[in-house]
């Protein structure tokens, strides 16, 4: 499953689906809120230690360094194993990490104050120069594909002081401090580690190293791997002794096993099984917003969605909310723009951000003016065309097949196909297609991530607007984020207006915990930081 | 006996042994056999490899991107990939390069996992061979009893009966076979685990009975309808008959049958163990166990190409030397090819 997948943004963050494993479903998950049905039992931390608590993850991971294989599991993994120099907390606010502090002289420099405490799994201090290190292989395709972009406006990475490490971009870039978590592009490892495995870290012989709450003790790839608690971190210990993942593929074969008992927590609970989990004694499911993007894409190279009529005339067709409703029962929520809610919510409170959002145009469904639009397009009689989804979104597939249904109706025959998210993966942005889904899993939840990857310079969708490109570039140079926001607003509206890409929704991610375990707190972050120690013995 | 010729079909041999066969002279004839199968062998691993690695260059998908991940990729980026596995030669420049390597014994570096290909294979391969093996030995030691019992008694209820369990077995989906053996005896009686290859031999065998006995179904199914029909085949022929005429015991008349019906057994059993390696991919992937088949399906969706042509190759390798020794099995069991093939 290898693989990988998913997403990015332009200079800042990343993204992910993943690929191997990914597949599965997609990612985060988090907390307590709930989707429909959702709503999550409170949980109180007995204070007892556990002795282990086994997670059961949807696919197989291959390597466990996140620039060898960049899926979201990976990410979730290597987070509790790895630190980076900052963190996230529940709201996306950087917390520190490695750095005990860190300073922005000017918009293009970072420095960093190490902790002094810190030690790596095999006894060792962590240095700058291991920051420095882990930082440039992070950097380099070769070493790291799965980690390079995001560090492409990394200019240098330089040891300034005794505890001190000091990074430049080459253009300012406000989101790019995100990439200095494990979030994002920043999984601090050991120079001399890497030297003696020669760079092939991550693998059943050289156990990933990292600084993090728990240790890599074994590593079977395609089967499992099993982490001990670090006595050394510098942080709170966490209160599980071990932990052990393990890859289960098949969605029955999960659930089976999760209500046998086997399983304390399952990643990326699927959206048709949620009912069958959370009816399931001793198991408890909670569902979050996973910082996820849906969405239609139309390649403007490919006629005929180079005619913004018959772009029009599909966005008209959409019905987000039956899909929401309908096919994601609930576990989402209809897009009105490319950034989620949450990527704005240290800016906004949750309403507010959504009644903004909602202020971009928006094209309803409405069947008769997808007539009209088709009609004044240059296809004015209809046409055929195809739409791929990944085999690891099948919700993907059901909206697909439900706008297929609607578009008959317009006179648009639309063949939907399931593809392996590899070959899925590889299809976009060649122009193979003309219509196609994008599914992306924010991990830093940047406003700019996903919408630049769509809009900006080199875009899968290939439009080549000044206009477009202006924006993103002032907002990368705004003096604050109030400005900053409201020119990628001013990029969706241009979206909206253009029908570049047509919203579908954001997602949510459903996890499944045993009524034994409980963790700290969840939100999109929680598994893109050290949620080993988060985890507690419910009463 | 009316069909003299019929043994040089050793499918389907058509009469009883002769009594005395002339006794083969040792030495160069099965070893003459077997060079030459050998040879046939080798060029067909070539010519394999070839398509392989042809197919795999064909197929969809894109390295690049699956390690660079659905994100914007530098054309720096993707030119430092590309020239890092040699992407941009011509293709039989690659092609030749690997040949040339897997020649001397070097079949590279999993681009996934980063390990050297033998070892990735040599860390998976036992529990595949112990899935197949185990599946093997319930089919045999059902099916084969149950189709002779059919053939004996062919037409009666018990006849009929395992014919339907044959059919039950041929048709049901393998996966869905999975799940309901799980259902029954992981969760609503939990006698055995639900997922992973357990550690020990012990602990390994017990996991693997659920697997194996889903694989064993589908193959055993065929296994026993080939069994009864040369079993039926044999019993109808004029020598039994001749044999129970002459008052010989039936289980002794059922040996004699039985003896003449197994070479058209074996093959059948010999095709279903090369049919099992491809069988284990969907029952490895419900049983979250990491062997060949599941590595073999996610090193080609990552076009991770050095795993795919090894594991190809190992396969076609593990089918040939099935076939030879399925071959050369007819000479111990039918006097008949034994003269044929060592007088030629």
């Amino acid at each position: 499953m290898i693989p990988r997948t998913l997403t990015r943004s332009r200079r800042g963050p990343r993204a992910l689906i993943t690929a191997t494993a990914l597949l599965a479903v997609g990612a985060l998950t988090a907390c307590s809120a709930g989707g429909p049905g959702g709503e999550a039992e409170e949980v109180t931390d007995s204070g007892k230690a556990l002795e282990q608590v086994t997670v059961a993850l949807p696919g197989s991971l291959a390597n466990l360094y996140v620039g060898q294989e960049s899926g979201v599991l990976n990410y979730y993994l290597a987070s509790t194993v790895q630190e980076g120099l900052v963190g996230l907390d529940a709201d996306g606010t950087l917390v520190p990490a490695l750095a005990e502090t860190w300073d922005t002289p000017d918009a293009n420099t970072y420095v960093f104050t190490l902790r002094s405490d810190a030690v790596f799994h095999n006894g060792d201090p962590v240095t700058p120069e291991d920051v420095v290190f882990s930082l440039l292989q992070a950097k380099d395709a070769t070493a790291s594909p799965g980690l390079t972009w995001y560090l492409s406006n990394m200019k240098s990475v330089e040891k300034t002081g005794e505890h001190q490490v000091t990074v430049v971009t080459a253009e300012p870039d406000p989101a790019f401090i995100k990439n200095m978590t494990t979030a994002g592009a920043t999984f601090v490892t050991q120079e001399k580690h890497w030297q003696e495995v020669d760079g092939a870290v991550g693998t059943a012989d050289s156990l990933l190293l990292g600084s993090g709450p728990y240790a890599v003790t074994d590593f079977t790839p395609g089967e499992s791997v099993t982490l001990e608690r670090s006595d050394d971190w510098w942080g709170t210990p966490g209160k599980v002794e071990s932990i052990r993942v393990e890859f289960i593929p098949d969605e029955n074969t999960r659930l089976l096993a999760a209500q046998s008992g086997d399983i304390d927590i399952a990643f990326n609970v699927p959206l048709k099984q949620a009912q069958q989990w959370q009816e399931s004694a001793g198991l408890r499911v909670d569902s979050v917003n996973d910082l996820s993007y849906v969405g239609l894409l139309f390649d403007q190279n490919v006629a005929p969605f180079d005619d913004l009529k018959v772009r029009e005339a599909i966005a008209h067709s959409v019905d987000r909310e039956a899909i929401v409703e309908k096919l994601l029962r609930g576990y989402g929520e209809a897009a009105s723009t490319i950034m989620t809610p949450e990527s704005i919510t240290d800016q906004l409170d949750a309403e507010a951000a959504r009644k903004l959002l909602a202020s971009v145009p928006q094209l309803d469904f409405d069947l008769d003016a997808a007539k009209q639009a088709l009609s004044e397009s240059s296809v004015p009689e209809g046409f055929t065309a195809e739409l791929a989804y990944p085999n690891t979104g099948p919700h993907l597939g059901t909206a697909a097949q439900s706008l297929a249904e609607n578009l008959k109706q317009v006179g648009i025959t639309l063949s939907v196909k399931e593809q392996p998210i590899e070959t899925w993966l590889a299809g976009i942005g060649t122009g193979e297609n003309g219509l196609g889904l994008m599914w992306y899993f924010s991990t830093t939840g940047d406003p700019a991530e996903v919408s630049s990857y769509l809009l900006a310079a080199d875009n899968v969708n290939h439009v080549e607007s000044e206009e477009m490109l202006g924006f993103f570039r002032e907002a990368n140079t705004a003096q604050t984020p109030e400005e900053r926001l409201d020119l990628l607003m001013q990029a969706e509206t241009l979206n909206a207006e253009q029908v570049i890409n047509a919203p579908l929704w954001w997602g949510q991610s459903l996890t499944a915990f045993s009524d034994r375990v409980g963790i700290a707190e969840f939100s999109p972050y929680t598994f893109l930081g050290p949620w080993g120690a988060e985890l507690f013995a419910a009463e | 006996m009316s069909q003299p010729l019929a043994a040089a079909d050793p499918v389907s041999p058509g009469a009883p042994a002769p009594d005395a066969p002339p006794r083969p002279r040792r030495g160069s004839p099965v070893l003459r056999l077997l060079l030459a199968r050998v040879l046939g062998v080798l060029v067909i691993l070539f010519v394999i490899s070839l398509l392989t690695f042809t197919l795999m260059y064909l197929a969809p998908g894109d390295l690049v991107k699956n390690l660079l991940g659905n994100r914007p990729a530098s054309p720096e980026a993707i030119a430092a990939v590309r020239a890092q596995y040699r992407l941009d030669d011509p293709f039989l420049v690659r092609y030749f390069a690997w040949l040339g390597d897997a020649l001397r014994g070097d079949f590279g570096v999993s681009i996934r996992m980063r390990q050297p290909v033998t070892q990735v294979i040599a860390s998976r391969v036992g529990l595949t061979a112990a899935l197949a093996g185990l599946a093997f030995l319930i089919a045999l030691i059902t099916a084969i009893p149950m189709g002779i019992s059919s053939a004996a008694r062919a037409g009666t209820v018990r006849d009929r009966l395992g014919s339907a369990l044959a059919l039950f077995g041929l048709s049901a989906p393998s996966f869905a076979l999975a799940i309901l053996l799980l259902y029954a005896f992981a969760m609503l009686i939990p006698i055995f685990p639900a997922y992973g290859a357990g550690t020990g031999f012990l602990d390994r065998v017990f996991h693997l009975v659920l697997p194996a006995t889903v694989l064993a179904m589908g193959l055993g199914a065929i296994l026993m309808r080939m069994t009864r029909a040369a079993m039926v085949r044999e019993l109808s022929a004029d020598y039994v008959t001749f044999a129970r005429s002459r008052g010989v015991p039936e289980r002794q008349v059922q040996r004699l049958a039985l003896r003449n019906a197994s070479i058209p057994i074996v093959t059948g059993a010999g095709l279903i163990l090369t049919f099992l390696i491809g069988g284990t991919i969907i029952v490895e992937t419900v049983f979250a166990l990491p062997g060949i088949g599941l590595l073999l399906q996610e090193a080609v969706l990552f076009k991770d190409l050095p795993v795919v042509q090894a594991i190809v190759l190992l396969v076609a390798l593990v089918i040939a030397i099935i076939a030879i020794l399925v071959d050369l099995s007819y000479l111990l069991l039918d006097p008949r090819v034994r003269a044929r093939e060592l007088q030629s």
